[in-house]
């Protein structure tokens, strides 16, 4: 049960392997032996969404997934998220609205904020909300952060237009 | 000018990248050992027994270690920073929260038993479960309403009683005279419920010893460095000058990440004894049950009215809980921030108020963002709303009544605190204006022919926020300087370090303090680099608290800068030939008044460090450091209202609106202070509509673990809300700022909980303990229907 095995995947474009014992959480695995500290634990019982990643597109708990079983899968985290020089828009847009405080729940919430608005480009309000209620923050209030993908959204509209 | 500008904020970038560093993602080149606790499953118990033999036997276990090893290196504990004192000035039933059990007895679910420390996590938590604790329980109670009754199990049996101590304040003749005259008496029973901080990032801690250096790093989850550092004196007897404390990028804080915690202690501790660097970070279950509580005051209130409705006087006598044991800044609550603000925005001629302080077998309490001001604003608010009901007197009209006018500022309460500036009813007036509030008694009305329950709630009060002054807060019990300190460094190619004693954990200072700074040193901010949270690097400061930063470390960023400025005025006054009234300073220029003469502040900078030049008295280089003790605490005030709807099939309530007028004085940065309105806010609904910190009454055990058990708001359950501001300028600093971190969660219990109290008046509720559930609203109907029949 202990054995460590060797985990590859493609992390944000880039093949990546790395020791996981079978027990080992995805999050640990990105943060400790990936050195990707920016996907953040929050609650390791899958309920504040600070960890979410993609994997295959989709919006994941990496607390509540095995490295093991990322193993073979295409995953992005909040580090492949924006280019050396410039930032997505939704990062854009978080600055802009000051759509984060402590900055703890931000990746999960952009990430979660990504898989929103690459599924609904155009969402409204109640939208919004709904999509980022997986995610806690203590800090904003959340209407910063809903203004913001807001923001982010219609901001994407206009450049595929 | 910067101050005033909403300017986007400097820390952001490398958050929304993933580069923010927090305690968990700290790196050292030798590799770190982790730490893992065995906690008390029990409420009350006696350790028998601890058997960690085979525990140690287990593969990467470095060692561990218990109550008996620490007792045996000599060990310490985490003296109060803000002790309680008993009224006769003797000291209190005081029983600190120990690192770790020392003397057999566990008083609380979660407290430490044992520590193990592994090569890595996995095998820490492997060998914990390995260690054999033999327990013999005893009788606990988690209640605080009852734990003075005669057959309650004692927490402390050698105290001979559950209290720590009485403390009373105001004017007790008055106030039993004001209530024995008055024309209507509303007496109300108003608990506050249980809570906690819940900080998104989960505390944390990385120890380090270099023996070879005699020398101890600290990396924490901690708001107030420098006071962490002060009391590792106590806990592991390191002098201040050896131990460096590192609180790097924290996630959340909201004052619960005060306090020199157990696992702190203990962590260094294994570094030392293991001689690796150690860390442990908590599950968000161990934080729940570890992390500080909040609140949890049982009040019984009597409010006396005349005839118009005008508040004659009022009467508290509460029971505030300690948990097991007394937590580091219990007694700022208690002694100090609870009862001087029970007048909140009102002219209330006579408050008296008793609050006695009990043990019970739960986790320690301490202060939580607002701290004593939630309590005493749902206690005074939920008597004014039930008077103004039961005398058939409009709640805001009735409030308006009874708001401090203008003209009586700078107003003493009946309490003694002196509020400096403020005008409640301009602020009566904004929000009556924003919620147009009129149109909303018209529509609850028209909804309650219909069959909905629609509530209209308000709470309107001060905050003291700011601390110091240094000798009022020494005078309510503080025993660390509330002061704080900054140091401006121009370097000698003119760019600028700001060193502050503060430390940001959200707050956004970065940008707030380079705002003041540029403002005062007539530079581009970006000029600017602030450096916190580093003993080291900062060597003294009292930390980030109570809405106290901007008026203490922000006026001594302020004050530095200006002393700078004058220094730096000679020196090129000495280049220029001219006097130093005679310059300007202005987008990085200095200016000979009335002239094109011109030298940039760079020049000047570099002149200051390299050049034989000087005037003879000036010492080389440009520097400055303030120790700023403000000439007053600050008060900010705020009214809120809500609207609530509460759904009469599930009872479920949806809070539609949310407006908010607060008077915080100068702004520096709007975008900044409308965050920290918005997340105080939510904290606030939080705690009025469905977080608690719950125990089974009968075994004591801790049923709110989890964040499925802990309910903190999501986004779908609140408004965007409704913001509006007045401002008056504070008169203890020089900005007129005061501070803005707490309004939300003081103001916004009191207001949703008048919101359902209003929405279901009509139906005979007269009182619903907060958290305001679907299944004790209903319940509250039922027994109103049955109380009516």
């Amino acid at each position: 049960m202990t054995t460590p095995r060797t985990v590859e995947l493609v992390v944000n474009g880039e093949h990546r392997a790395g020791d996981a014992e079978p027990r080992m959480l995805l999050s640990d695995f990105l943060r400790e032996q990936l050195g990707l500290t920016g996907t953040h634990v929050g609650c390791e019982h899958g309920v504040c969404g600070a960890c979410t990643v993609l994997v295959n597109g989709e919006a994941a708990r990496s607390c509540l997934m095995l490295a093991v079983q990322a193993a073979g899968t295409e995953v992005r985290t909040i580090e492949g998220l924006g280019g050396v020089d410039d930032m997505h828009p939704l990062q854009e847009a978080f600055w802009e609205k000051h759509g984060l405080q402590c900055g703890f729940c931000t990746p999960g919430m952009l990430m979660t904020a990504v898989e929103l608005l690459e599924s609904t480009p155009n969402p409204s309000l109640d939208d919004i909300r709904e999509a980022i209620s997986s995610n806690l923050c203590r800090c904003t209030g959340y209407q910063t952060i809903v203004e913001a993908v807001q923001a982010a959204a219609e901001r994407m509209q206009g450049e595929a237009q | 000018m910067y101050v005033g500008q909403a300017i986007r904020r400097r820390e952001d970038e490398r958050f929304l990248r993933g580069r923010g560093r927090f305690v968990e993602d700290i790196t050292l080149d030798q590799p770190i050992a982790h730490a893992a606790f065995v906690r008390s499953p029990h409420a009350h118990a006696a350790v028998t027994h601890v058997d960690t033999a085979q525990a140690a036997a287990m593969p990467g276990v470095l060692a561990v270690l218990t109550g008996a090893d620490w007792t045996a290196a000599g060990h310490g504990e985490a003296e109060g920073v803000w002790p309680v004192k008993d009224m006769s000035g003797a000291d209190s039933r005081t029983a600190y929260r120990p690192l770790i059990c020392v003397d057999g007895v566990v008083r609380c679910v979660g407290e430490i038993v044992a520590m193990v420390v592994a090569e890595d996590r996995h095998q820490a938590l492997d060998a914990a479960e390995a260690i054999e604790v033999a327990y013999e329980e005893k009788p606990a109670n988690t209640i605080t309403a009852g734990a003075l009754d005669p057959d309650i199990p004692l927490v402390h049996p050698a105290f001979g009683t559950n209290e720590v101590m009485v403390t009373e304040h105001g004017l007790k003749e008055e106030t039993e005279a004001a209530l024995a005259n008055a024309h209507h008496v509303t007496e109300v029973v108003v608990p506050t419920n249980r809570v906690t901080a819940a900080s998104m990032e989960p505390r944390a801690y990385l120890g380090h010893y270099d023996r070879v250096n005699d020398r101890y790093t600290v990396w924490t989850t901690n708001q107030a460095p420098h006071i962490v550092r002060r009391y590792f004196t106590k806990s592991l007897h390191i002098p201040e000058h050896k131990l460096r404390v590192i609180a790097p990028d924290v996630g959340g804080g909201f004052g619960m990440k005060l306090y020199h915690y157990p696992e702190e202690g203990l962590v260094l501790w294994g570094a030392i004894v293991c001689d690796r660097p150690v860390r442990w970070v908590g599950t968000r279950s161990e934080c729940l049950l570890g992390d500080t509580h909040a609140r949890d005051h049982h009040t019984v209130g009597r409010m006396g009215f005349d005839e118009n409705g005008k508040i004659l006087g009022v009467k508290f006598e509460t029971l505030a809980a300690f948990g097991a044991y007394e937590s580091q800044w219990q007694a700022s609550i208690t002694n100090a921030y609870h009862f001087t603000m029970l007048s909140l925005a009102y002219d209330i001629p006579a408050i008296h108020t008793q609050v006695r302080a009990v043990y019970t077998n739960a986790t320690p309490v301490d202060a939580y963002r607002g701290a004593g001001r939630p309590e005493a604003v749902y206690q005074v608010e939920r008597m004014i709303e039930n008077g103004a009901q039961e005398m058939g007197i409009d709640p805001l009209e009735l409030r308006a009544r009874n708001l401090i006018p203008p003209e009586k500022f700078p107003y003493q309460t009946a309490l003694g605190i002196t509020y400096d500036s403020g005008d409640p009813p301009v602020l009566m007036g904004k929000i009556k204006a924003l919620a147009d509030y009129d149109a909303l008694r018209a529509e609850q009305a028209r909804l309650r022919a219909e069959g909905q329950w629609m509530g209209i709630g308000i709470s309107a009060f001060f905050d003291m926020a700011g601390a110091g002054p240094v000798k009022m807060m020494n005078d309510l019990g503080a025993k660390v300087g509330c002061y704080d300190v900054a140091s401006v460094r121009v370097h000698p190619d003119g760019r600028i370090t700001v060193f502050a004693g503060s430390h940001s954990h959200g707050q956004g200072h970065e940008t707030t303090w380079s705002q003041i700074a540029a403002d005062r040193l007539g530079c581009d901010i970006d000029h600017i680099d602030l450096v916190e949270g580093d003993t080291d690097r900062v060597p003294m400061g009292i930390g980030t608290w109570g809405s106290r930063s901007l008026s203490t470390a922000g006026m001594a960023v302020y004050t530095a800068a200006d002393r700078v400025v004058a220094k730096a005025k000679r020196m090129a006054a000495h280049m220029m030939e001219c006097a130093p009234e005679d310059l300007d300073l202005a987008d990085g220029e200095f200016t000979v008044k009335g002239t094109d003469r011109k030298l940039s502040f760079a020049a000047v900078a570099n002149a200051s460090y390299h050049s034989g030049d000087r005037p003879s008295d000036l010492e080389i280089g440009l520097e400055e450091t303030s120790f700023f003790d403000p000439a007053d605490c600050t008060y900010p005030s705020a009214i809120h209202l809500c609207v609530v709807l509460v759904d009469p099939e599930t009872c479920a309530v949806t809070l539609r609106n949310y407006w908010a007028v607060d008077d915080v004085g100068t702004v520096i940065n709007p975008m900044v202070l409308h965050g920290q309105v918005h997340g105080g806010l939510v904290q606030g609904i939080g705690q009025a509509l469905m977080e608690e910190c719950a125990y089974d009454a009968e075994s004591g055990q801790y049923l709110s673990g989890t964040f499925m058990d802990y309910a903190i708001p999501h986004a779908e359950d609140v408004p965007s809300f409704g913001l509006d501001a007045h401002f008056t300028r504070a008169l203890g600093n020089p900005l007129g700022a005061k501070g803005a971190g707490e309004s939300g969660t003081i103001g916004a219990p009191a207001c949703i909980c008048n919101g359902v109290i209003d929405a279901l008046w009509h139906l005979g509720v007269r009182q619903i303990t907060q958290p305001m559930t679907p299944k004790k609203i209903w319940r509250a109907i039922e027994d109103a229907k049955r109380t009516q029949h």
